[in-house]
């Protein structure tokens, strides 16, 4: 998959822009504070229709400026589309081929991303959150139905812990219809649960080569969906739904007190281990940077696996962050397969033999251009 | 901007709409002013009958000029089938679609703690007092299929069954997540072939 080309208006300090990039290795080349994190964080609306940055879309227009425009065509092994998203003070809209999608679920999937910037080391290091969101992102960009189950799931979520809160305000629960929305709940956290739980199995079968092979087969990886609902396995939806009921039903009292769901999906987290060690808590810095990339390098080839394309790579500051074997290996691995986007303040202690044919543009203050070759 | 005294109050109560913020009901207003004078007393006379003039049926909780209404007073209509809907527009959907031939009762939402509406909040009380004296065998359940109001169909399914009273729900061909306001007629007829018992 490539995006062949963007154009923004009034997004962040791009007044206008229009960009037509190399289908391997695109370099943002800059001073700080000049834009390259905004350029490549532009291709990430394109994709997702949010911000990896920030959950405030308003944040994306430009100070001066109405609205907020990024458009590009994307390019894959069939077929060819135009992708837009049009952010104003009054909400966003996001086009597919022209026509505006009103659901998200049906928007995004069209161009997949996997972004990898020096706070992915949270990935490992940060709160199970993190992780959960990592996993909704990522599968949702490559599942539809995935990202359906789990808007729902979190909607009715949100109604439960509403409704089991009136218990505090002294309002009486009514029994039938917690028990409905049990059900609906737990039908839904099946779903979503089922899904999480293969998708970490088969993001650990691409993983742990990947890790084994960065740190010259002295380590090896193991990730572990880690979740209160307890199963040999987790594939049976039916069993999961089951163990679900149970629970809401074992901590029903606590949950009228707390107003709070306690269990279920929202709540899981994915556990990493290396040579039988939680990396979180005993993982080196070294051993965390290496588990956070054979992480990433690993969904990409899982993207390919599930949805037959190559994802776009965005690398933002990471590069001059590895040590020279990652940067090899990270650089080997995605050479002529992988559309990739990289920025740099600097070229200096970046592998250039490593960087076949790039297309270096250089950013200042919201312009952005192609180096002549 | 400091607007005169009229414009200001004709645009706060522009601005009780919904979807209508400052700038538009200063434009919406503004264009008021320019207006003929017998459309805006039209417009002024069909605003304050909307709210005498009509009211909800007693009951069925269809909006309506006289209560009860015109299809709770229609002898001609089957008495024996209930359509459970949300709001009143689903009526107006239905009767288009000239095939339903039974009585209505209008819910006026669905269960949604979130916006605070909980069993008793919405019509269903008085559909509970209705289905014990009338001479009701079926109820159909047409609320939209969101989670809100699968949730609600299914706890008025609960609700009722344990009376004998068959219940079942529209919900063939409305796509996921869709309002049956949107649903052209042939769509609707089909959900209503298609209904199941729950
Ligand atoms: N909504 C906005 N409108 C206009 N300018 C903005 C907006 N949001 C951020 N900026 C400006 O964009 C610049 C930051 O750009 P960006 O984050 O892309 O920097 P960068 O080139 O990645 O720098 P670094 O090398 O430090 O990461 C800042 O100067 C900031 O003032
Ligand atoms: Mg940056
Ligand atoms: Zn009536």
């Amino acid at each position: 998959m490539l995006l062949k080309d963007i154009s923004l208006k009034g997004y962040r300090n791009y007044e206008k822009a229009v960009v037509t990039f190399s289908k391997n290795i695109n370099v943002f080349l800059g001073e700080n504070a000049q834009g390259k994190t905004n350029m490549m964080e532009s291709i990430y609306v394109l994709a997702m229709a949010r911000s990896h940055r920030t959950a405030n879309d308003k944040e994306l227009i430009g100070w001066e400026q109405d609205f907020a425009k990024v458009s590009g065509n994307v390019i894959t092994e069939k077929t060819s589309y135009p992708l837009e998203i049009v952010l104003s003070k009054k909400g966003k809209k996001a086009r597919l081929n022209h026509l505006e999608q009103k659901k998200l679920s049906t928007y995004i999937g069209h161009l997949n991303v996997i972004l990898f910037a020096p706070e992915d080391l949270a990935l490992v290091k940060g709160s199970p959150s993190v992780r959960r969101k990592f996993l909704d992102m990522e599968m949702g960009q490559m599942s539809a139905i995935y990202l359906y189950h789990l808007v729902e799931y979190q909607k009715i979520l949100k109604q439960r812990n509403v409704y089991l809160k009136q218990n505090r305000k002294n309002k009486k629960i009514d029994k039938t219809y917690l028990s409905i929305l049990n059900e609906q709940l737990a039908a839904e956290g099946a779903e979503v649960l089922a899904e999480r739980f293969s998708f970490v199995k088969r993001l650990e079968k691409w993983a742990q080569p990947i890790h084994a092979d960065i740190s010259q087969e002295k380590e090896e990886l193991i990730l572990d969906y880690a979740s209160s609902i307890t199963l040999q396995s987790k594939k049976d939806k039916d069993m999961i739904m089951k163990n679900l009921l149970e629970h809401y039903e074992k901590n029903e009292r606590r949950e009228m007190e707390q107003g709070t769901t306690l269990t279920g999906p929202h709540r899981d987290d994915i556990k990493f281990f290396v040579n039988g060690k939680n990396v979180q808590t005993y993982g080196s810095q070294g051993q965390q940077r290496t588990t956070a990339l054979s992480v990433k390098l690993a969904e990409i080839e899982l993207m390919k696996e599930m949805t037959g394309e190559y994802p776009v790579l965005l690398l933002d500051d990471v590069l001059s962050e590895l040590d020279d074997d990652r940067q090899t290996h990270l650089l080997k691995s995605i050479q002529d397969k992988v559309q990739t986007f990289l920025t740099t303040t600097s070229l200096d202690g970046v592998k250039k033999e490593l960087l076949h044919d790039p297309r270096i543009f250089t950013v200042i203050n919201g312009q952005i251009e192609m180096e002549s070759e | 901007m400091h607007y005169p005294e009229p414009i200001a109050q004709l645009m706060e109560s522009y601005m009780k709409l919904p979807g209508i913020g400052e700038k538009t009901a200063a434009r919406l207003a503004f264009y008021t002013v320019n207006m003929q004078e017998e459309d805006v007393t039209r417009f002024a006379k069909s605003l304050i009958s909307v709210k005498r003039d009509l009211q909800y049926c007693s009951i069925c909780g269809n909006m309506t000029q006289n209560d009860p209404c015109d299809i709770c007073e229609d002898k001609n209509r089957d008495q024996s089938v209930i359509l459970v809907v949300e709001h009143t527009k689903d009526v107006i959907s239905m009767e288009k679609m000239q095939d339903y031939k039974g009585l209505y009762h209008v819910l006026h939402g669905v269960l949604s703690p979130i916006e605070g509406t909980g069993p008793e909040d919405i019509n269903i009380p008085v559909l509970i007092k209705r289905l014990q004296k009338d001479e009701v065998k079926e109820v159909i359940i047409a609320t939209n299929a969101t989670a809100e109001g699968e949730a609600t169909a299914m706890y008025l399914s609960r609700l009722i069954k344990p009376s004998g009273i068959k219940v079942t729900r529209l919900a063939h061909g409305l796509s996921v997540g869709s309002d049956i306001e949107y649903a052209d007629e042939v769509t609707l007829l089909k959900a209503v072939e298609g209904r199941r018992e729950m």
